[in-house]
């Protein structure tokens, strides 16, 4: 049951109506307290989290290992389809970026290539 | 000099990395018992093989010192994501690691998924490896001549041709009664103890003395046993030279529950390697019981609906699509074959449970061990009456068909005597007499592990027994009386054992000459005993 009003939650929230949102979690509070459920409702509220940081993991982010290298890493990533607000600094990547956005990943980071040719060495 | 090295270090500079192209990745949203639930990897396909990376979140330095590549199996296709078992140390995957899909082939990214492949080839005989195909065997790496799917159809019709090729066991009681053809599969079924990983070995021992150039390469497949089995198998194989056309494949129980699940397929895969190299193989799948109860676990954890006794509705099709890999295959596709001896293992002699029912259905035949005739001393245990080759008399030799004739249905009625015994002490001559042949063929068919007999010495000994010349010597004795008649064999009628092992059958010339062998026999044994 959790998982299911789980997903009618997140099918409602997924409208973009917050009006609608709002009325669907009062309409289930309501319902919850009347069949003495409201165990139910903080798993749920869990349950909700999770799929904010699955949503959350799967925006599109690009990292690049210089700050420098920002404007040139976005427009790269957005040439490949990856559209993201800003870079964010990630300096294990030694040089380079990287883009990912869902399951799709574009990596030109040096760390990539570096593992990558020990990986062929060593096998 | 300066103005080189400035020159190469601007170049070192100016070197940027370029992406390969859009790679498919997941990212692990929870693990647990042996599972992962990832994010992502939406174009994944079942059975396909995942790459946990954990070089993607981690500095250089920790990355190239992460140990070997740790892969994952789909079995899950979820709507917004995948579940796949972890192949390997599960504490080692993490929520958030990063994980991908490999390329289909490794000359080019793309298109990408591979599905789960093993290494196979000639140089896996004489090794112990796990289920994907790594050496645990400490003689170092195996190199292989392929990679195999895993996972695969098994031949059609079109490609496969009628058994009709003998596959000896060495053991008396299977070749005369239950004779068993390359490219069969019959089930050894039983409760625990009563022999069946014994008549498995001896199967594979006994193929030490076929000709080099047609002798089955046997794979062992050892699927949640204890270390201490596999490893006291593996030490006899070796003793005994069997190791020399033998690989040893091994899931303990101490393994994940997906390397028992994969460990019957991958035996299958590395024989039909060989099947399709034109030679014959066998593989000894011991057991499915415990293969079964893995998938259960598996099935169990991935959330998939129980059916009886808990094992998921695929349970059938497990065994069926793995079984179906044995064939024999015709002529056109190189003549090959691939023999299985699954085992089974029941609970308080109930065949009627619900995996052994799914697997004698499936095989050709079934030897049934039981704990009775265990416990009464008899070696191997074997119950002739509810035991049956379906396919396997047509493979039988015309030396062995010859001898073998009416065992089957004497000894049914033998047994049928003897229960009748048991409420009447006041027996007729010709009763008595029947019941004393019986004693002296379940005498005849006794036979220690580890002793597998040519396939011609059976033959004379069985003619032996079944033409009367043995009736001169006490039930009692049988054990030592056949010690006796073998040496004398051995000694005085070389020629006729050779006659029968080149020719496979007993003309009218070599019976002449063997019942003139069998007379002086009786003339020099039966005084002394």
């Amino acid at each position: 049951m959790i998982d299911t009003y789980t997903r009618l939650l997140e099918a409602v929230i997924k409208r973009g109506d917050p009006k609608i949102a709002d009325e669907a979690v009062n309409k289930l509070v309501a319902h919850l307290k009347s069949a003495g459920r409201m165990n139910m409702l903080p798993q749920i509220a869990r349950e909700l989290r999770k799929i904010v940081a699955r949503r959350d993991s799967l925006r599109p982010k690009v990292e690049v290992a210089d700050k420098k290298d920002s404007v040139a890493a976005l427009a790269a990533a957005a040439q490949n389809g990856i559209h993201a607000a800003n870079a964010a600094i990630n300096p294990t990547l030694i040089r380079g970026w990287r883009a990912r956005e869902g399951d799709r990943l574009f990596d030109a980071s040096a760390k990539r290539a570096l593992v990558e040719i020990y990986r062929k060495s060593v096998s | 000099m300066q103005s080189i090295i400035e020159r190469i270090e601007k170049e070192i500079a100016a070197w940027a990395p370029q992406p390969k192209g859009a790679e498919e990745v997941g990212v692990v949203r929870a693990v647990g018992d042996g599972v992962a639930e990832i994010d992502g990897l939406s174009g994944a396909v079942m059975s396909e093989m995942v790459l946990f990376d954990p070089a993607f979140d981690r500095p250089l330095e920790e990355a190239i010192g992460a140990s070997s590549a740790l892969y994952g199996l789909i079995l899950n296709l979820e709507e917004d994501g995948v579940q796949a078992v972890i192949l390997g140390d599960v504490s080692k995957v993490y929520e958030g690691m990063l994980v991908r899909r490999l390329p289909s082939d490794s000359s080019t990214h793309a298109p990408l998924g591979r599905l789960l492949s093993i290494p196979v080839g000639e140089n896996f005989i004489g090794r112990v490896v796990n289920p994907i195909g790594e050496a645990v065997d400490e003689k170092g790496p195996v190199s292989p001549n392929a990679f195999r799917n895993v996972e695969r159809k098994a031949y059609g019709v079109i490609d496969r041709a009628p058994v009709s090729v003998p596959l000896h066991t060495g053991i008396k009681a299977v070749d005369t009664m239950i004779p068993i053809g390359r490219g069969q599969r019959e089930l050894i079924i039983g409760d625990r103890g009563t022999g069946k990983t014994s008549v498995a070995i001896d199967t594979i021992l006994s193929q030490k003395r076929e000709p080099e150039a047609t002798r089955p390469l046997c794979i062992y497949v050892a699927i949640g046993q204890k270390e201490s089995k596999t490893a006291r198998i593996v030490a006899e194989l070796s003793e005994r030279g069997a190791m020399d056309y033998t690989t040893v494949v091994t899931a303990p129980a101490s393994s994940p529950a997906v390397m028992q699940f994969l460990a019957p397929f991958a035996g299958a895969t590395i024989g039909e390697y060989f099947m399709e190299q034109g030679k014959d193989a066998l593989v000894v799948y011991d057991d499915l019981s415990k293969q079964a109860a893995a998938y259960r676990q598996i099935s169990l954890l991935l959330r998939r609906p129980p059916g009886r006794e808990a094992y998921p509705g695929d349970i059938f099709y497990l065994h069926s699509r793995l079984l179906e890999r044995s064939a024999k295959l015709s002529e056109a596709r190189g003549g090959g074959s691939l023999t299985a001896l699954p085992i089974i293992e029941t609970q308080e002699g109930d065949v009627s449970a619900y995996i052994p029912t799914n697997v004698i259905s499936i095989t050709d035949g079934q030897i049934y061990l039981e704990t009775s005739l265990f416990n009464k001393g008899q070696r191997p245990a074997i119950n002739v009456g509810v035991s049956v080759s379906r396919v396997g008399s047509a493979a039988q030799t015309k030396a062995m068909k010859k001898v073998s004739g009416k065992i089957k249905l004497d000894l049914a009625q033998f047994y049928e005597l003897e229960a009748f015994t048991q409420f009447s002490s006041d027996l007729d001559a010709e009763t008595k007499k029947r019941i004393d042949s019986g004693r002296r063929m379940i005498g005849i068919l006794n036979q220690d592990r580890g002793k597998p007999l040519p396939f011609e010495m059976e033959a004379v000994i069985i003619f032996a027994a079944s033409n009367g010349y043995l009736d001169g010597f006490a039930p009692a004795d049988m054990r030592a009386t056949e010690e006796l008649l073998q040496k004398f064999l051995s000694r005085e009628a070389d020629d006729v054992l050779m006659a029968i092992r080149g020719s496979k059958e007993i003309s009218e010339e070599t019976e002449r000459m063997l019942r003139e062998r069998l007379e002086a026999f009786i003339e020099r044994t039966v005084p002394s005993i």
